[in-house]
């Protein structure tokens, strides 16, 4: 059941919260299922989808848990729906158990996490780019994700869309980080018409006919490719659909045989880097000093980097849109001919830690560490000053 | 691929429903990996039967199996049904997403006291309570048989696992009384030494709108039988002496209202304890969708 003159929103200039932008990002991908649990800083999600997804024909629930919310959303993605939830910090981490089931039995979902401050319970109503590792690490065994990290409301519809179109081609888990403020920042959306937003969405490919050789889900002899994924109540579905490492047929492997799967599970998303990755680089040309920022941060570095420049520093940006997978063979070209690297985050420094494997030993790295609020400008501003001044 | 058929020329097929499972089509026999004594091999060739003589659709009806030994089971029901393994517990979770996902599915989802009512419990609770239309068998072992035999919620008091030093003490949780205060709207506990009843019932869950329970007591030899003594203080350690201690152990309702609390203490009550019709979720939720899309 389809509804879609109720789909897609109007077409034209909206101003719209963040949460809502995602929500509506969401709906133009094609969602028709959404499991939640409520929780501070992701409620306007599920407040919004709750009745624009039924009037589109698809499905709401609220959950007991997030446990149960991600569980539902595995389980209506391997129904053939477009599924996602959206979470925090807390609640990510007690869906690392599913995400991890997912990316094992390959099944597309997205997670909205609206990242917020921690350990624990943290300053729920402060941003904290804390998840970008949990994202990736949380979940046990070893498996790959696709995170994207927007920075303004216009990203949030525009990569919610990408975002599910990921998930379809590569068959993982998928998540957009936003945060607290970003999610409740309220911004002019240009909304694309229906037809334009219909020729970005990557559709779920249903296979009509029982066909053996396409419906193996982990058969990629060879060059990796990544079939449709199986829809339950068609006649592609394997077998058996388990979570444990298995053949083309869908059939548990032993111990002598695991090696296979479970690399092609991580080189599927590794090997496609170059496709999946999305970076965008603002005069680095000639850049001294590269900064390197993702999420609503690289939005102060876009201005941190004109003030720069009117000072004469050369100073560049190069912004990850996507974390995960990170492209490693991007930032290690951009950062050679650096003098030095400036990497501020929302955090005390965790994707720092992957420039570092990108960079050569001698070139000096500088931290600029905040949490539970946004970068003054000035102050990511004196430490690219610093970083000129002591590597002229 | 297909599943590679062996022929055995001398040997008969031992039940009319033997190659419809996979395992079955591939060894010629009724194949399981299951312990001498247990309770599954039987579960699942009942569960096989109703699935032919009710003519499901394997495409309606999808397989969602949690974890437990009965994970196994896989291979033993019809190999035309489309079954999802999920992770531990989570099973009445994930079939929620099916169901509202596709609500013409009507999932059937096998589960142990372990997954359903100790990990799973909350799933349980409020599958219960939204009425989601499905049905539940939940397989009770009083055991976890996967792992090696430790404490479940439903160990009998008295009894003796690997996890608990000395006898049993907790109480032990009773799935039907769970169902029934959450809401489960057909309700019914039964054991592997009833195979008729399981099936009228299972035939039954599968007619009902909204969420069946049914309870199956089944024995689990090599974790509680060999570790535990039946009245005449003999060791369980046969399939027989598990499934006479159960079946000595087993009271019908209207025969449980005569007995005491003290007396029913270390019984199994089965019966029927619920059958009455109500909203169901998924039902609802299409009225609710269908305004949406028309206001």
């Amino acid at each position: 059941m389809e509804n879609e003159s109720k789909r897609y929103m109007a077409p034209g200039k909206h101003v719209l919260m963040g949460n809502v932008a995602m929500a509506e990002g969401a709906m133009a991908a094609g969602l028709t299922f959404f499991g939640g649990y409520p929780i501070t800083p992701s409620t306007e999600v599920p407040e919004h989808l709750v009745w624009r997804l039924p009037e589109a024909g698809g499905a709401f629930i609220q959950m007991e848990d997030e446990l149960a919310a991600i569980n539902s959303v595995a389980g209506a993605s391997v129904a053939g729906a477009k599924a996602m939830t959206a979470t925090s910090g807390p609640g990510t981490s007690l869906m690392a158990e599913t995400i991890s089931m997912a990316a094992a039995m390959e099944i597309p979902l997205v997670i909205c996490d609206v990242q917020r401050n921690g350990p624990g319970t943290g300053l729920v109503t402060a941003p904290h780019h804390n998840d970008v590792f949990q994202c990736k690490y949380s979940g046990n065994g070893e498996y790959e994700v696709i995170a994207y990290a927007p920075m303004s409301c216009q990203e949030l519809y525009d990569l919610t869309i990408e975002a599910f179109n990921a998930a379809e081609t590569y068959r993982c888990p998928t998540y957009v980080l936003s945060d607290a403020y970003l999610g409740h920042l309220h911004e002019p959306v240009v909304i694309p018409t229906a037809e334009e937003v219909k020729k970005l969405v990557v559709a779920r490919a249903i296979l009509d006919k029982p066909n053996q050789e396409k419906f193996t889900f982990l058969d990629r002899e060879g060059n990796i490719q990544i079939p449709p994924a199986p829809v339950l109540g068609t006649p592609n579905f394997p077998t058996t659909f388990i979570s444990q490492p298995h053949g083309p047929d869908g059939i548990p492997v032993n111990e002598d045989q695991v090696l296979k799967p479970n690399t092609l599970l991580v080189e599927k998303i590794t090997k496609n880097v170059e496709k999946i990755a999305r970076t965008e680089a603002y005069m680095l040309d000639d850049a001294e000093v590269v900064i390197i920022a993702y999420g609503l941060t690289a939005r102060v570095c876009y201005h941190v980097v004109n003030l720069a420049r009117k000072e004469g520093l050369k100073a560049g940006l190069f912004r990850l849109v996507t974390i995960w997978p990170f492209p490693y063979e991007r930032v290690k070209s951009v950062v050679a001919g650096a003098k030095a690297i400036v990497v501020p985050e929302m955090n005390l420094g965790l994707m720092a830690g992957e420039v570092e494997r990108c960079k050569p030993l001698a070139m000096p790295m500088y931290k600029v560490p905040k949490i539970a609020d946004i970068h003054e400008p000035g102050e990511i501003l004196a430490v690219v000053r610093k970083a000129k001044e002591a590597h002229p | 691929m297909s599943p590679q058929i062996t022929t055995f020329p001398n040997e008969k097929p031992e039940h009319p429903v033997t190659l419809l499972s996979m395992g079955g089509l591939m060894t010629g026999n009724f194949w399981s990996m299951f312990c001498g004594g247990c309770g599954y091999g039987i579960i699942f060739q009942l569960f096989d039967k109703v699935f032919v003589e009710e003519k499901l659709d394997p495409f309606k009806y999808p397989v969602i199996i949690g974890i437990g030994c009965y994970t196994q089971g896989n291979t033993l029901v019809p190999a035309a049904s489309q079954r999802v393994t999920t992770l531990h517990g989570r099973a009445p979770a994930m079939a929620t997403g099916i169901k509202l996902a596709n609500p013409a599915m009507k999932p059937i989802i096998l589960t142990g006291d372990g997954d359903c009512l100790g990990i799973g419990g909350n799933h349980f609770i409020h599958l219960c309570r939204r009425n989601l239309d499905s049905v539940v068998l939940l397989f009770n072992n009083s055991i976890y048989g996967m792992t090696g035999g430790q404490v479940a919620p439903t160990t009998p008091q008295g009894s003796s696992t690997m996890t608990t030093l000395g006898a049993v003490f907790e109480n032990r949780l009773d799935g039907v009384k769970l169902a029934l205060a959450a809401g489960a709207t057909y309700v019914a506990r039964t054991t592997v030494a009833h195979p008729r009843t399981f099936m009228h019932y299972l035939k039954k869950a599968i007619k009902h709108a909204g969420t069946s329970v049914i309870e199956v007591v089944t024995p689990c030899v090599t974790y509680f039988g060999r570790k535990n003594v039946n009245d005449a203080s003999q060791r369980m350690d046969t399939g027989g002496l598990l499934l006479e201690w159960i079946k000595a152990h087993a009271v019908w309702n209207n025969q449980a209202k005569l007995l005491s609390e003290a007396e029913l203490a270390d019984k199994y009550v089965i019966g029927e304890f619920r059958e009455e019709d109500r909203p169901e979720y998924s039902a609802e939720y299409e009225k609710v969708k269908k305004k949406a899309m028309e206001g």
